[in-house]
């Protein structure tokens, strides 16, 4: 077939390709990640490129504008290569994985706080080194060097079941002599064995690190830890890559079912991860080969996606994943770069829709092991509920799109600096004061700034309940942009932006959708365990919005129950930290598995109420304004 | 032995709204529609109360319709082409209570009639016609906010009722409703949530509660007619159990939607074993109508003639039972 040259831009990428790819997958595979919610039907209008020279046959398509069209413009996914050229991608169309741009240091929120504290659980990391000095076989002692190891072993730790590989066994005798009989093992917990997992010559003891993972379906988040000191030594956050192949779990598992669908869908998960290590490592000068496990908490599909097995059946009736209780396996077995000899775990999850990441975040939040009735809110893609305390638990899955997240929204960013997250609207004159994460200028909103802003613009009455923009002379910040009507949050010459910040009336739409379905999700299953939201003790909200939440914008915009604002917590990431104590503790770990088996699953979609509920929840805040008593707007 | 049936008591009750205004009242009608004020469920004269029996509207369109049955074609042919000599064989022959007029014409793919055309029309049926006056859009947003202020305009003080405000497109005409003293349709999807946010949004605007009438879409028979009734049946219970925000008049179509249904149309060469269309179509029509009395309608908007006259009859009937 016939080759051509296509030369991205402002990367200066060139990359090789067939006669007849499209110009989306050209970018993939030079590296560049491009904006699709779609997956590549042409549908979301968000892979836009410039055309700058050369031969490309594209579709016609509503999405692209007359203006844009005479620039150049043209779907990425719907364009076919038919000869060398020049592509230019613009900002709006990057998913946003510059290391620059978005792929800084996490901030508190992000990481999550532990409710429980975290000397609950009894420090059992899921890799412990051992310093050994053996003493010297002789004639009185003459057990073999395997024998003489777990002895040792035996001295210092309890460890009924031991098992070692055959490559270990091979190198043992040469390494225990050459090493002059002192020599480190890192022990590995394994499903309920303890595996000599790597004998090093000398002590190495003080550098055993470990790394905990959230995989999102939007976001990825890493955190290196000391498995010694239980000390977090740096976190990370990117986009998930997959968002390039579709935006919600469902369009990327009709992508696996694609040729080569799941691997390249593997592929951009553990590429992620692999960079988030490897840049957590050099940045804290830790060897790779002293990351001894890898342990993560994710929803059902990306743990699929993860180890490489088809989530085909996940979205098939009756809905029944491959595994939900993965045993710990070898991290290069699912090509994720840590020692190679390392481990790799996963947070078990219940049902299909219902992963590890909310098992791990029971988990952080401590709700089963409580009297009190709590609730737990877990705003992501997959928004997840649980409901119960220490005697049940009951929980269910609403999609509610990554707009919380900050993607699928014109300015969405995710909250790490200058996302703005705070914002206040003067009502005389539309003029708005904006706080941003790091206090430095701001790049774009997070999830906690879209809650406040739209909280803003409705207590301003700038928008009606239905989140449409109301015509009013005195506000000059609501105007026709090119996407229907918008709101300027901040004009881009006060910063020297490229762009003004803004939010259009299909974000707000968006947002509204998000928050209508986690209100519906909760209500529904507060109504099925005939309780209703005043009985609550206690709610825990999740999910990465910003380094702090706003509870009564919260209500406000009708994403929370109007309850007692005592009773809600805003913890952050608790994936990540139920992932991290599951790290760090095998009795946590065991605990997450207790968690998984007793969580009862309501499947929404077959509930008759839900799609009522919805679209009561889909106002401000709500249609039925009797269940929000305190909210005046 | 159960010597009374058991009585529901209800807090609430359907707003009461009057629809066009005589030469007294500041407009020019010879007569006025009343709906609404029930504290009851349809025909349930033994729980409450039902001031006022429900009324029928024929409508009429702008532009000659070229794509109705032919058993209408039958009967409105003739005056087709002047639509106050439609409305008024509508009223002097068959007493309908209100004419709908429907400015389709003013679609841009039907014709593209411009608001001084429509005025003009509308002003021709006031001032030939003495039935208040229901005047709805062609559909197409952004003309129907040129053409209805126009219209609302040249009405001030009929107290008309106008249409159709949507969730998405409700400020213009609710503006103008306000500012020249009509009443106002809030038009929703068969979704009881809906109606009731656009209600909230329309009186949000500072528009009055009890000018209000929801078209809650309906479906003919055969075409999710019980699904439409449920909602409706859901609407009225809310309104009667005290909720203001739903307890409007409503008004259902059931004319143009049984008129839609290839069971009212189609022709006895196509479907022999239909029998003939002429009676078909018409007992479509009723059918679908009679059972939006039954749901609540308090506004039926009608095609056929003789669909009319059987309705009418039946609305005595039952109004008979009290």
């Amino acid at each position: 077939m016939e080759k051509f040259k296509i030369t991205f831009y402002p990367e200066n990428k060139v990359v090789e390709v067939d006669k007849g790819s499209t110009l989306l997958s050209c970018a993939i595979s030079a590296g560049i990640y491009i904006n699709s919610s779609c997956g590549g039907d042409g549908v979301c209008g968000r892979c836009k490129v410039i055309v700058k020279k050369g031969s490309v046959l594209t579709q016609p398509t509503g999405r692209i504008s007359q203006e844009e069209r005479k620039k150049g413009y043209v779907l990425s996914c719907m364009s076919t290569v038919q000869g060398d050229a020049d592509i230019e991608i613009p900002p709006e169309s990057r998913l946003g994985l510059d290391r620059i741009s978005v792929y800084t240091k996490a901030e508190e929120a992000e990481k999550g706080k532990s409710v429980i504290g975290e000397d609950i659980f009894i420090h059992s990391p899921l890799a412990t080194k051992l310093f050994l000095e053996l003493s010297v076989p002789n004639q009185a002692d003459r057990i073999s060097d395997l024998e003489r190891l777990y002895r040792e072993i035996g001295k210092i730790k309890e460890m009924p079941i031991m098992q070692t590989g055959l490559a270990n066994i091979r190198r043992l005798g040469e390494l225990l002599r050459s090493s002059d009989w002192k020599v480190t093992v890192t022990l590995g917990n394994r499903n309920g064995t303890t595996e000599v997992v790597l004998i090093e010559p000398r002590d190495t003891s003080a550098k055993n690190y470990g790394v905990a993972f959230d995989i999102g379906t939007t976001t990825l988040s890493g955190q290196l830890v000391d498995l010694n000191t239980k000390k977090v030594i740096g976190t990370k956050i990117t986009y998930n890559k997959q968002a390039t192949f579709g935006a919600d779990i469902i369009t990327r598992i009709i992508y696996a079912q694609k040729e080569d669908g799941l691997e390249v869908l593997h592929h951009a998960i553990i590429d992620g991860m692999n960079m988030i290590i490897k840049d957590l490592i050099d940045e804290h000068d830790v060897s790779l080969y002293a990351v001894n496990c890898c342990l993560c908490a994710g929803n059902t599909t990306m743990i699929h996606l993860l180890l490489r097995v088809d989530p085909t059946f996940i979205r098939r009736d009756p809905y029944v994943p491959t595994a939900s209780f993965v045993p710990v396996i070898r991290a290069a077995e699912a090509g994720i770069k840590i020692n190679p000899r390392g481990l790799l775990s996963c947070v078990p999850g219940v049902s299909s829709y219902v992963g590890g990441d909310i098992t791990a975040g029971v988990l952080s939040c401590g709700m089963n092991t409580t009297e009190k009735l709590t609730l737990l809110i877990d705003i992501g893609t997959n928004g997840e509920i649980v409901l119960g305390n220490k005697d049940w638990l009951i929980c269910a899955a609403a999609s509610a799109g990554p707009a919380f997240e900050g993607s699928g929204v014109t300015c969405g960013m995710r909250a790490v600096k200058g996302a703005i997250q705070r914002v206040s609207i003067n009502p005389k004159d539309f003029s708005v004061k904006c706080e941003t994460i790091g206090n430095v200028s701001p790049a774009g909103i997070c999830g906690s700034g879209y809650i406040d802003l739209l909280a803003e613009l409705l207590k301003t009455r700038a928008i009606d309940k239905n989140g449409k923009f109301h015509s009013d002379k005195k506000n000059k910040r609501v105007r026709q942009g090119e996407q229907g009507m918008e709101f300027v949050v901040v004009y881009k010459e006060d910063f020297d932006l490229n762009l003004d910040i803004v939010i259009t009336e299909a974000d707000i739409e968006n947002i509204k959708r998000a928050k209508a379905a986690i209100f519906s999700a909760a209500s529904i299953l507060v109504k099925h365990m005939e309780l209703d939201f005043s009985k609550i003790d206690q709610i825990f909200v999740a999910g990465g919005l910003g380094t702090y939440l706003d509870m009564d914008k919260s209500i406000i915009i009708g994403l929370l129950p109007d309850i007692e604002k005592s009773k809600f917590s805003f913890i952050g990431n608790s994936s990540l930290v139920g992932a991290r104590q599951a790290l760090l503790s095998l009795d946590a770990f065991n605990k997450s598995q207790e968690i998984a088996k007793k969580m009862t699953y309501l499947e929404l979609s077959v509930d008759a109420a839900y799609m009522d509920e919805y679209v009561a929840a889909l106002f401000f805040p709500h249609t039925d304004k009797t269940r929000f008593p305190t909210v005046k707007i | 032995m159960l010597k009374e049936l058991a009585q529901e008591k209800w807090s609430g009750k359907i707003n009461s709204i009057n629809i066009g205004a005589t030469k007294e009242e500041g407009g020019s009608r010879t007569s006025v529609v009343k709906i609404g004020g029930q504290a009851t469920l349809p025909f349930i004269f033994n729980d409450g109360d039902i001031p006022h029996r429900p009324v029928i509207a024929a409508e009429v369109w702008d532009i000659a319709p070229n794509d109705w049955s032919s058993t209408l074609n039958s009967e409105l042919e003739d005056v087709y082409s002047d639509p106050v000599s439609w409305s008024k064989k509508l009223i002097d022959e068959f007493k309908v209570d209100l004419i709908c007029l429907k400015l389709q014409g003013a679609h841009p793919d039907l014709g593209d009639r411009t608001p001084t055309q429509e005025v003009k029309l509308v002003k021709d049926i006031i001032s030939n016609v003495g039935v208040p006056l229901i005047v709805i859009g062609c559909g197409d947003d952004s003309k129907d906010n040129l053409i209805l202020p126009a219209c609302t305009e040249a009405t001030k003080g009929e107290k008309c009722l106008f249409g159709s405000a949507v969730q998405d497109n409700y400020k213009t005409l609710v503006a103008a409703c306000q500012a020249d003293g009509h009443n106002i349709i809030a038009e929703s999807p068969i979704d009881i949530n809906i109606a009731k946010q656009l209600n909230i949004l329309i009186h949000e605007m500072g528009f009055g509660l009890d000018k209000i009438v929801i078209n809650p879409t309906v479906g003919a028979l055969g075409y999710g007619l019980e699904y439409a009734y449920s909602i409706m049946e859901r609407a009225r219970l809310a309104a009667l159990t005290g909720d203001k925000m739903v307890a409007q008049p409503f008004i259902c179509f059931s004319g143009p939607e049984a008129w839609r249904a290839k069971e009212a149309k189609a022709s006895i060469e196509e479907h022999p074993e239909w029998g003939k269309e002429l009676e078909r179509g018409v007992i479509w029509e009723v059918l679908t109508s009679a059972t939006f009395l039954q749901s609540g309608a308090d506004i039926l908007v009608m095609r056929h003639p003789k669909a009319i006259s059987t309705v009418k009859g039946y609305i005595t009937k039952l109004m008979e039972i009290k």
